[in-house]
Formats: C-alpha cells, sequence, structure tokens
C-alpha cells in the first residue's frame, strides 16, 4: 500500500516535469516563432533537429531543418552547441564540424564523440540568444547501424513435387561497423515478400550472417531484403538493398522418379526373396553354417545314467556299445586273470592261446604246469591274437575261424605230421595273416567258410578262438564249459577233416594248406585239453599239450601282416603283457579236450548278456550271423559279455569302453 | 624423531601447495594430467557471453520500466543525475579502450562490477517490494544481481590467468583493495538513486563491461581482425 502510494507519487512526479518541460519547450518555440516569423494558420514549426544518430557508434550525427523559418536557412544562422555530461566546463561548445556537404548537419568527430556519456545538444539562433531546440542522448542509444552488404541466396532444395524451395540468404554485416573486436554487436532481421504483395514476411531475429527462407513458391519472384541493429537497442538500421529470388519449376524432374522407385522396388524384392530362401533352407542353413558342436559323450551312452549311477543297466549298456578301447579292453580283464598266474599265462600266450583259452585259463594252467620253461622260450610263443577285434569285420572273423579250425582240425588228426612239422621248424606262413591272428583270417580261401560254418553249426569249439560252449555260470561268475566236449569233438574230428579236406580242392594249395594245418595243429595244440574229468584238466594233460608242442612261433613273428599296424604293437603288447594268471578266478574251467581230439562239440556263440548276467547263447548264428550292428567282430560280443559276467562292481570302473 | 619430523615437513609442503593452490584456484589444479584447464581464449568467451547476458537483462529491465514509467523518453535529459559509479575513470570510446592498458582495463572492469554489487542486491530487494512490477521483472532483478557477482568472479579467474601467463603484469590490485578505494560517498548516492535511474546507469555500465572486455579479449587474444 505504502509502495502504491510511493510509486503513484512518482509517476505524478515525472507527469509533472514531463509537462513542465513540454511547457517550456512551447513557450520557447513560440517565442522563437514570435520572435522571427509571424504566425500563420500552418503548424507553425520552428527549427529543430530533426534527427542525431551514430552509424558505428564512433560518431554521429546531427540534423536540423530550419522549420517554417525561411530566412534561417542561410549558413550561420542557426548554431549547435552541445554540452556532454562528464566536461569540466560546464560550458555549452559549438558544434565542432558543420558539414559543407550537407546543409544543417553538425558532424562530431571520434574525438568529440564519447560513448556511454550524455549529450545534449541546442539549436541556437546565430545570436545565440535563442535557443530553438535541444536534444538529450547517449550516443549508444542513437546508434543506427549501416545495412548490411552483399546480400545474395543460394538454393537449398526444391521440394519433390517441384513447387516449393528453400534458399538461404547470406550477407555481410556493414563495414562501418566493427564487429571483429566486437565493439557492436549486430543482429539482423531478414524480410520478404512477393513481388506483387504489399506485405513483408518478417523472420526473426538472426545473430548469424544467413538465414534460410523455406516454403517459398515455384514461379513466383520474391523481394528479399535484411537490415540489423544493435543487440541490446532498439535502433534499426536502414535496409539493404533489395534482391530477387525466382526459381521456375523443373518438370523434368518426375523422369528420375519412377526410375528411384523401381530401384527401391527390386531392392525390396531381392531381399524379400532372400528371406524366404533363408527361411525355406533354414534347416540346411543352419546345419552348414552352426555345425552341430557335438556334446562330448559316448555313443549308445546316456549321461543321465552315468549319472544316477545305474550300474547294472550301465553295465548292459556298455557291453553292447561298440565303441572301446580293444587293446585295453583286452588286456585289463585278461590282465585280472592273469595276474594269478602270471608265468603260467605268458606260457599261454606264448603258445598262442586264444582268448577264449585265457579265459578258460587254459594258457594258465599250462603255464602254471609247466613253469618257466615255456615262458622263457620266444620262440614257442604262438601268434597272439589281435586285439584290434572290433575292426574285423565277421567275415574275416569268419575265415579267420574256419581257417584256424581248419588247420587246428587238420592238424588234429594226423599227429605224426604234426610232430614232423613241428620238428622241422617253423614253415613259413603262406597265409597273409597267420592262423592264430582272428581277424585276418586267410581270405583267399573262401571255400573254407562253409567248413567253418558247418562247424560252427557243430558247435566245434576248440579251435575257434572266440567260442566255448558255457554250460552255466557260476555265482562268482566263472563260466562253465560243456563237459561233453570231448565226446563231441571226437566225433567231429572226421567230419571236420572230411570237411577241410573237401575243402582242400584245389591241388595246389595242398603244401601250403599241410603246412598251414600243421601249423594250426601246433598252434591249436594247447588249446586242447580233454576235459576228461568233465571239468577240470590234469597235470599229465597239461604236460601233454606243452611237450607236444614244442615248436612255438614268436608273438612277433605270429603278429600277421595285418591290415591294421597299430595293432601289431597291441598284438605284441597283449602278449607281451600277458602274465599274471587270473589267480581270482576260482571256478574250473573246462579246457579243451587234447590235441589229438579233434574237437567236435558243439558250441554256442554267446550273443549278449542280459540284465541277470545271463548269457544269451544263439546256436544257430553262423559268425556273418552275428550281431554286425556294431563294427566290432563278434569275438568281442561274447568276451564283454563273460567279462561283465565276472567282473566285480569295482573291476566295471576299469572297463575301458 | 626422523620419521615424525620428515613426515611433518611433507605435510607442510602438501598444506603449502594446497593453499596456493586454493588461493589461485584455478579451474584445474597445476601439473594435473588429463585435466582440460580451459584456454583463456575459452574463459574470455565465457565471461563475455555472461557480461552480454547481464547487459541484455538490464536493458530488458530498464526498458519495461521506461515503458511503465514513462512514456515519453527522449524528452527527459538525464544530464543532472550521475550514476554513483562516476567516480571511476572508465574509457569512453573504443580508441581510448584500446589505448589503455591491459591491467588497467582489467581493473577498470572488477571495478565497475564491485561497485554495482550492492546497489543492485538493493533493487532487487526493493523490486520484490513493489507490488506493480510482474513477478518476470523481479526475477530479473534477481538473476541480474547474481550474474553481477558471477560475473566478477569470471573476471577475477581471467585476471589471474592472464597474469598466470604473464600477459599482464602482477600490478593488478586485489579485490579487496579495489573495493577499498570506492569513495564512501558512492555508497551512500546509490542508495539515494531511484529505481530507474539505477536501472539507466546499470544498463550504461553493463554495456561498458561488455564492451571492455570484448576489446580486452581481442588484444589479449589476439585473433584475427583485431
Amino acid at each position: 500500500m505504502e509502495r502504491q502510494v510511493k510509486s503513484g507519487k512518482m509517476v505524478v512526479r515525472y507527469v509533472a516535469i514531463l509537462h513542465l518541460q513540454t511547457v517550456f519547450l512551447l513557450g520557447i518555440e513560440t517565442l522563437a516563432v514570435l520572435g522571427h516569423a509571424p504566425t500563420s494558420e500552418a503548424p507553425r514549426q520552428g527549427p529543430h533537429f530533426t534527427s542525431c544518430l551514430s552509424r558505428e557508434q564512433e560518431t554521429f550525427r546531427c540534423w536540423w531543418s530550419t522549420g517554417s523559418f525561411q530566412n534561417l536557412s542561410q549558413p550561420g544562422a542557426l548554431r549547435v552547441f552541445f554540452l556532454k555530461e562528464n566536461s569540466i566546463s560546464r560550458n555549452w561548445t559549438e558544434c565542432p564540424d558543420y558539414t559543407r556537404s550537407v546543409p544543417n548537419e553538425c558532424f562530431f568527430n571520434k574525438t568529440y564523440t564519447s560513448i556511454w556519456t550524455s549529450y545534449c545538444v541546442q539549436l541556437r539562433s546565430g545570436a545565440q540568444n535563442v535557443t530553438y531546440d535541444e536534444r538529450c542522448f547517449s550516443v549508444e542509444n542513437i546508434v543506427h547501424p549501416d545495412p548490411p552488404i552483399g546480400l545474395n541466396w543460394t538454393l537449398l532444395n526444391v521440394s519433390r513435387s517441384g513447387l516449393h524451395f528453400d534458399i538461404m540468404a547470406r550477407w555481410e554485416p556493414p563495414p562501418s561497423a566493427d564487429v571483429k573486436t566486437g565493439w557492436m554487436t549486430l543482429v539482423y532481421e531478414v524480410h520478404y515478400r512477393e513481388r506483387n504483395s504489399s506485405r513483408w514476411e518478417v523472420l526473426d531475429l538472426e545473430i548469424g550472417t544467413q538465414q534460410s527462407i523455406f516454403g517459398l513458391h515455384t514461379n513466383k519472384e520474391y523481394e528479399v531484403r535484411v537490415r540489423c541493429k544493435m543487440r541490446t537497442f532498439r535502433n534499426f538500421g536502414d535496409f539493404s538493398e533489395s534482391i530477387f529470388v525466382h526459381v521456375s519449376q523443373i518438370p523434368s524432374k518426375e523422369s528420375t522418379f519412377p526410375v528411384t522407385l523401381v530401384f527401391i522396388f527390386g531392392a525390396i524384392a531381392v531381399a524379400i526373396l532372400l528371406i524366404l530362401v533363408i527361411f525355406s533352407q533354414q534347416q540346411r542353413l543352419m546345419v552348414i553354417l552352426l555345425p552341430p558342436v557335438p556334446a562330448p559323450k559316448i555313443k549308445g551312452i546316456d549321461p543321465e545314467l552315468l549319472k544316477k549311477g545305474k550300474l547294472d543297466e550301465l553295465s548292459s549298456i556298455l557291453s553292447s556299445h561298440p565303441i572301446y578301447k580293444p587293446e585295453m579292453f583286452h588286456e585289463d580283464p585278461w590282465v585280472e586273470f592273469i595276474e594269478l598266474d602270471l608265468d603260467g599265462m605268458e606260457a599261454g600266450e606264448k603258445m598262442g592261446c586264444s582268448d577264449t583259452q585265457r579265459l578258460l585259463g587254459v594258457g594258465a594252467q599250462l603255464g602254471s604246469s609247466h613253469g618257466l620253461g615255456v615262458k622263457d622260450d620266444d620262440s614257442g610263443r604262438a601268434s597272439c591274437y589281435e586285439p584290434e577285434l572290433p575292426e574285423a569285420d565277421p567275415d574275416t572273423l569268419a575265415a579267420i575261424c574256419l581257417a584256424q579250425h581248419e588247420k587246428g582240425a587238420t592238424s588234429l588228426l594226423p599227429q605224426s605230421n604234426l610232430s614232423a612239422t613241428t620238428a622241422g621248424g617253423t614253415p613259413p606262413d603262406p597265409d597273409p595273416a597267420p592262423i592264430r591272428d582272428p581277424i585276418p583270417c586267410p581270405t583267399h580261401r573262401p571255400e573254407s567258410r562253409p567248413l567253418v560254418q558247418t562247424q560252427l553249426s557243430t558247435h566245434s569249439w576248440i579251435n575257434m578262438d572266440f567260442y566255448a560252449q558255457v554250460s552255466d555260470v557260476t555265482p562268482t561268475g566263472g563260466v562253465m564249459l560243456s563237459p561233453s566236449q570231448q565226446s563231441r569233438v571226437t566225433e567231429k574230428i572226421p567230419v571236420e577233416k572230411k570237411e577241410g579236406q573237401d575243402a582242400q580242392v584245389p591241388e595246389k594249395e595242398n603244401v601250403g594248406e599241410q603246412q598251414k594245418k600243421a601249423e594250426g595243429k601246433k598252434r591249436f595244440q594247447l588249446l586242447i585239453v580233454t576235459p576228461e574229468e568233465g571239468a577240470y584238466t590234469s597235470e599229465v594233460d597239461a604236460q601233454k599239450v606243452s611237450s607236444g608242442y614244442s615248436h612255438e612261433k614268436s608273438c612277433e613273428d605270429s603278429i600277421p601282416q595285418t591290415i591294421q599296424p597299430p595293432a601289431k604293437k597291441i598284438s605284441q603288447e597283449a602278449c607281451q603283457q600277458l602274465g599274471g594268471p587270473t589267480g581270482d578266478y576260482q571256478s574250473p574251467y573246462l579246457l579243451p579236450p587234447p590235441i589229438p581230439v579233434p574237437p567236435v562239440s558243439d558250441y554256442t556263440v554267446v550273443q549278449d548278456v542280459d540284465a541277470q548276467h545271463s548269457l544269451l547263447l544263439n546256436p544257430t548264428t553262423t559268425v556273418t550271423a552275428t550281431p554286425a550292428p556294431t563294427p566290432t567282430p563278434t569275438l568281442t560280443k561274447p568276451s564283454p559279455a563273460m567279462a561283465v559276467g565276472y567282473l566285480s562292481p569295482d573291476l566295471l570302473g576299469n572297463l575301458p569302453l | 624423531c626422523v620419521l615424525h619430523c620428515w613426515s611433518l615437513f611433507v605435510l607442510l609442503l602438501m598444506c603449502l601447495d594446497l593453499h596456493t593452490l586454493v588461493e589461485s584456484a584455478p579451474i584445474c589444479a597445476h601439473g594435473h594430467t588429463g585435466c582440460h584447464s580451459p584456454t583463456l581464449s575459452d574463459l574470455f568467451d565465457r565471461v563475455i557471453q555472461h557480461s552480454a547476458r547481464m547487459h541484455g537483462l538490464s536493458s530488458d529491465l530498464h526498458s519495461d520500466f521506461e515503458q511503465y514509467f514513462l512514456p515519453s523518453r527522449n524528452q527527459i535529459g538525464r544530464i543532472n543525475r550521475k550514476c554513483h559509479t562516476a567516480y571511476i575513470l572508465t574509457p569512453n570510446g573504443k580508441e581510448n579502450a584500446q589505448r589503455l592498458a591491459r591491467e588497467e582495463l582489467t581493473e577498470v572492469i572488477l571495478k565497475l562490477l564491485a561497485a554495482w554489487r550492492d546497489p543492485l542486491s538493493q533493487f532487487h530487494r526493493s523490486m520484490a517490494r513493489h507490488e506493480d512490477f510482474t513477478s518476470i521483472s523481479g526475477n530479473k532483478a534477481l538473476e541480474m544481481s547474481d550474474m553481477v557477482h558471477q560475473l566478477k568472479n569470471g573476471v577475477e579467474k581471467v585476471a589471474e590467468k592472464m597474469q598466470l601467463l604473464g600477459m599482464i603484469s602482477n600490478s593488478l590490485m586485489s579485490l579487496s583493495s579495489t573495493e577499498a578505494l570506492a569513495p564512501h560517498s558512492a555508497s551512500s548516492e546509490a542508495r539515494s538513486m531511484s529505481d530507474y535511474e539505477l536501472l539507466y546507469c546499470f544498463r550504461r555500465d553493463s554495456n561498458k563491461v561488455q564492451n571492455y572486455l570484448k576489446i580486452l579479449k581481442c588484444r589479449i587474444v589476439a585473433e584475427h581482425g583485431c
């Protein structure tokens, strides 16, 4: 309330001052008028300042007009005096420079111009007795910059339709204004209008020296001009000269329109095609680009089983599993057996015992009975069975079996021959593969295959290294072989012999065959042990076997020229490592009948071991009929089956599969 | 004991360093790596921008005041009334300003800014009491008084930097002495001024400050065209 009163008072005060001043001036003017000219009806106006302005804030000028006082037009009739605010002497000084070229102009140069200083100029008569007009100002407030120069325009773009266009107008600041040092900061205002229009379009103040104008119509002429002022002040300078903008419509633009459209559509179509192709061939592409990484696993074994720890299922699976380390497989379980009878097994190995024999403990018994003599005899080492049984196909196995059997059969009968051949040293084995080697059966004797098959069918297992007729499985895991082996073998001998002879149709091979047979005989000597007592063999028999078997092939010799070179080593190792008789096994093993007795007993190929560890025998199967889904030969089938039966759970872990 | 003495000595040194750092108060500590200390040109630009804004504000306020209180402006001469900063000798032209020594010019600027701190806060308070004025104007007044303070600090920093770079001698008077030199009458005169007069004077002085800064920058940074 008080404030309002105070401000009201101020207003009143100011208004009063204003009135006084106007009255004063009017009074002066009337006096002047009265003093100089007769009164007239027309609005009489004495000499007065028309304007005072500065162009660059460094100098300024004042113009006056005589008004209706015509007699004052001569120079010197009117004089200008000025007073600066800070002048020491409060004297009115006359205009420093009356411009000659321009009438009624007073020019204040730099020395007389003080910025931020109040000036008062007075228009006096020549005699200085009359003051016609007075003005007070500060120079910075009367600055009107010069118009910008160099106004021109450039085309920014034309609309797609070709009806509108945009331009960029550019100009330069007035040269008189010192913008570089920053003495004057200018802002610009652009106007434009259509040629025939009377109204100017005003754009916003622009600090820079360019301005873009949008939305102009083609085929129309435009006029553009610009002016400037000091940034924080109000006085605009003059306008620059106008420029004219005209852009004619270009119809040819449309010709490029469809071309670009065509390109765009083409690209889209190609992209769609690609996407379709990718989606249709997604599977294949996925396989190609991102081949599935096989998780580390054993084929056929579900890792879940391992996690659950179901050893029974696992063992059954493993038994049927093709992938395993044959050499290790062969070694470890046999080693377990062999451990107890180190010497014996070595001897047995040297004598060329097959896996079956090893399993049955033939070699072990033999070895143990014969002692070290046999063991040290390197020459007596028979060919070791190739552990690379998995790689052999059933055919080769069949051939092997056949050859072995044949040889065994032939060798069995003529004992004299046997002794002769054994005495004669080791005849060279013309066979590409030694008989001992189960894998590379003498494939050049295909005719012997039916012999094998028949023999197999007749269950003669003696000379077949892989097969043994198992009559029973003991609780401890021992396999009991059929006690009727000998009789059957005996029966079968002539049959075999005959068949073997039948097989020897090609007479040219007689000699070789004889030799082979002899070899086979001697190799099979150890195998044939008569289980007269049913389950056990006597030492006498064992000695017989061992004595009869004077000539043995070394492990190295026995190693056939197999197709699989690494097998050699393994077989060698198997041969050499064969030590440690299987002392664990307590079950008695049926040994094969003695040498002169050809084994004719039936044999059964163990197909599989079921969950209860019972052997699944398949008496009618042939070698070829052995389950061949696995790449491993049938030898592996019974062996793991039997092995599983003998393996204790803690040994299962050692099972190299 | 030796260890203690040594540690104390090191601490003392550090304290001294910190003290000097604090006193000089640069934007980045000396010798700091990876710290981008603004160049003198940048500092000048900032300060000039600030002064331009300040001048714009003062001009707006002044014109508002004029419209409100005085419809016709050219009729009234302000020759009788002096601004309270009249005691500060300021160059009144471009050449004068260019001829003036850098140190003196800087000093003038600082003096001007120092002289306006109190009157502006006073003005703001009086503006707040005015019920006639709109809140916008009141905000402007407040902003203006803050700006003066900030601008003074900015110019001080610029001066320090210039001294650091050896562009001006160290004869620049400290701030306290600058303010101390102000005659006592100036402050009393400021208090007696009306709001309009205050605005008028401040508008003029802010324009002075802006232009002086520009001239100073041109001279010191030595850009093309200066």
